[in-house]
């Protein structure tokens, strides 16, 4: 057993927005703007974010982690590949997790299994590979027809491992993307192949689809009450459904913190950027305000049964992470974690335990969160937080899971 | 009436007939028998009181089985020259709305001898410079957590119409209303949400492969497909007339029913 697997993950957030954004404008997703980019504030804006992502490496994180979005002020990385590339030559140590490339946006999968297959070279074999089908706004910025994105996901995923993993050229004859010469240069590092974590919110068809495949399980939901735990049980039945079982580094989750000397110092130094997240960069994607643009009829992906089920439990109007009014409702969400890192610990132990979850991908830098800051925040995570929680989950795990052996998973040897 | 399940190419497909008369093959769009509705409109009953009206649910909508391998426009029509052969249609009046009207123009060009007349409303299918048809998938998702009011106002004339209200209502409507308005969005994404958005390019250009008299009607106030639209299929059919709507947006058959149905069964009459 190994002690949870602590991330850094970085969004990449404009963070130059005005004071008056929320209430100006509709949106923070797809349609925002283009104007409010500020080439004058935004110069060294990468190397910003690159350098903290390799701060991270070398405060021993175990990996950097991130993704892939369009056309907002979330995350500024419509080529996550492009930053993994930079971040291969400048840390040496932590995974490089890519959460993932959005595979129908992409017109060939080739493209794909090509860039990982560099990235994992060039990275001396550090690459975790994330496949994604991309949410609701993501089918708006490159026109994706829903109905079929599913299908052609696991199409698309199948051939990329395949073309890792069996020697070319061969024929790949499939409905969506048939090619003739299936040839990989280069090959990937790793053996048999990288891991690949699959994110996916719950639904059912997903969770079989990564048990089939021995693939890691990544929840992509932000708050964490009973949904983490319920998804984690879920997904256990599913993989013991297919002959296999669950152990923490089967699974996956997102979380956010700060971390300061005190809870109320704490508070105080990320309260700005929190704000500046949640009501900025989450309209548009989790706010009731303007138009939220992740899931519902407008993106039909799923199968009119599967929406039939949902239906029966929504609830419309909800509050959604972006709608907390207060505090106290945003401590409730066990969304971001703020406090000393005693309060911190104690707050992320409780979720690993009640998640049985070993993969902690965690976001630092919130909004337009300063670099100073979000720097500090990290340091005292590693050097307070990080040594408690290994700790703790270690103990937690092996009284847990005796005698599973994660290195034998079926993620590593497929 | 007859039994509304039947069996095409091993496939079930949900047709509602109504009224007695001389055939007449009706095409849903999305504010519709099918797509919202699971029984007739006005508008439909109307028609029935002259015509035997003969409506099919497209693939994926209301009971008809869903047909993974559509991909474009061209699987739709297909699959309905299955449904004819199944109907033993082979000469019919033709009238679509929208997306049903996009397949009734593609279905004619390339069968002119099938159609007696066809009626176009509110058709999708063209491209026309300057003239983009509305996203009716981003107006799909919700505004402030519950609202559809801009939906509404992209498929009716105004947002706040009864009609309107009763067929798109803000919050969660009734639960079988939202299946069905799901399924034509799912359907239609399969051929319109992709570029390019809702129309084919070759269309325009055989238009004038249409031999049977053909009525176009369109909404005053069309807020989904623009009047520009009309005007090309009215000027690409040979002899097609142009029938607007007053005070209709984009789903006359649903706002003024008794208006359109008088326009379409008057054009209809031998």
């Amino acid at each position: 057993m190994k002690p949870v697997q602590l991330f850094c993950w970085h969004f990449m957030a404009y963070p130059y927005l005005d004071k008056d954004f929320d209430e100006k404008e509709y949106t923070g997703w797809v349609t925002v703007p283009n104007r409010l980019w500020d080439n004058g504030k935004a110069r060294g804006l990468y190397r910003e974010y690159i350098d903290q992502l390799a701060y991270a490496d070398e405060l021993g994180f175990d990996g950097m982690v991130l993704n892939e979005h369009h056309q907002n002020i979330y995350g500024l990385m419509p080529s996550p590949n492009l930053i993994a590339a930079a971040l291969s030559q400048c840390t040496s140590r932590g995974k490089i997790i890519i959460l993932g490339n959005l595979l129908p946006l992409h017109l060939n999968p080739m493209r794909v299994a090509e860039e990982y297959a560099m990235l994992d070279q060039m990275s001396d074999g550090r690459l975790i590979a994330g496949f994604a089908p991309g949410g609701g706004p993501e089918t708006f910025n490159y026109d994706i027809p829903s109905a079929n994105t599913r299908e052609k996901f696991w199409e698309a995923a199948d051939l990329i491992v395949r073309s890792w993993t069996e020697d070319g050229p061969f024929a790949h004859e499939g409905r969506y993307f048939p090619l003739r010469y299936v040839n990989l240069w280069p090959k990937p590092l790793q053996k048999p192949f990288p891991p690949v974590w699959i994110p996916g919110s719950r639904s059912p068809s997903t969770m079989t689809e990564v048990a089939k495949r021995g693939y890691c399980y990544f929840l992509s939901s932000r708050s964490h009450g009973g949904q983490t735990h319920r998804a984690q049980q879920e997904f256990a039945q599913v993989l013991e459904k297919h002959g296999d079982k669950y152990h923490p580094f089967r699974f996956g989750i997102l979380m956010s913190t700060y971390v300061a000397e005190t809870d109320r110092q704490a508070r105080e130094e990320c309260e700005e950027g929190v704000w500046y997240f949640l009501k900025n960069c989450l309209k548009g994607h989790l706010r009731r305000e303007g138009r939220q643009l992740t899931y519902g009829p407008g993106i039909p992906y799923i199968p009119a049964a599967a929406w039939r089920e949902y239906l029966k439990g929504y609830k419309p109007g909800g509050k959604l992470l972006g709608d907390v009014e207060n505090w106290d409702e945003l401590d409730a969400s066990q969304s971001i974690i703020v406090g000393s890192p005693e309060t911190v610990t104690r707050r992320i132990q409780n979720l690993i335990e009640k998640a049985k979850v070993g993969n902690l991908l965690i976001q630092f830098q919130l909004g337009n969160m300063p670099n100073h800051l979000a720097r500090k925040s990290m340091k005292l995570f590693a050097e307070k937080v990080a040594p408690a929680l290994r700790h703790e989950s270690l103990t937690y795990f092996d009284k847990e899971y005796p005698g599973v052996n994660v290195e034998q998973s079926a993620e590593a040897v497929h | 009436m007859s039994e509304p399940i039947i069996e095409v190419n091993r496939r079930k497909v949900h047709v509602l007939e109504t009224g007695s008369g001389a055939p007449l093959l009706y095409l849903h769009g999305f504010a519709d028998v099918h797509s919202v509705k699971e029984s007739w409109l006005p508008f439909h009953e109307q028609l029935a009181e002259r015509a035997r009206v003969i409506a099919p649910a497209h693939p994926g909508c209301a009971q008809t089985d869903e047909n993974k391998d559509i991909e474009s426009v061209e699987d739709v029509v297909f699959h309905y020259l299955e449904v004819l052969d199944a109907l033993k249609l082979d000469h019919f009046d033709l009238v679509g709305s929208c997306v049903g009207g996009w397949i009734a123009a593609e279905l004619a060009v390339r069968h002119p001898e099938k159609i007696r007349k066809l009626v176009l409303i509110g058709a999708a299918g063209l491209f026309v410079e300057g003239a983009l048809i509305g996203d009716v998938f981003m107006n799909a998702q919700p505004e402030y957590g519950s609202s559809y009011a801009s939906l509404r106002a992209m498929l009716f004339a105004s947002a706040d119409q009864p009609h309107a209200l009763d067929m798109f209502p803000d919050g969660k409507g009734e639960l079988e209303d939202e299946v069905r308005r799901y399924q034509m969005l799912r359907l239609s994404s399969r051929i319109g949400f992709k570029p390019p958005y809702f129309y084919n390019y070759s269309l325009r250009n055989r238009l004038h492969r249409i031999a049977s008299p053909a009525l176009i009607i369109w909404g005053e106030k069309d807020g989904m497909v623009p009047r520009a639209h009309g005007d090309v299929y009215a000027a690409g059919i040979p002899g097609a007339k142009l029938a607007i709507v007053r005070g209709a947006g984009h789903s006359p058959q649903a706002e003024k029913p008794e208006e359109t149905a008088q326009l379409v069964s008057q054009f209809l009459s031998p």
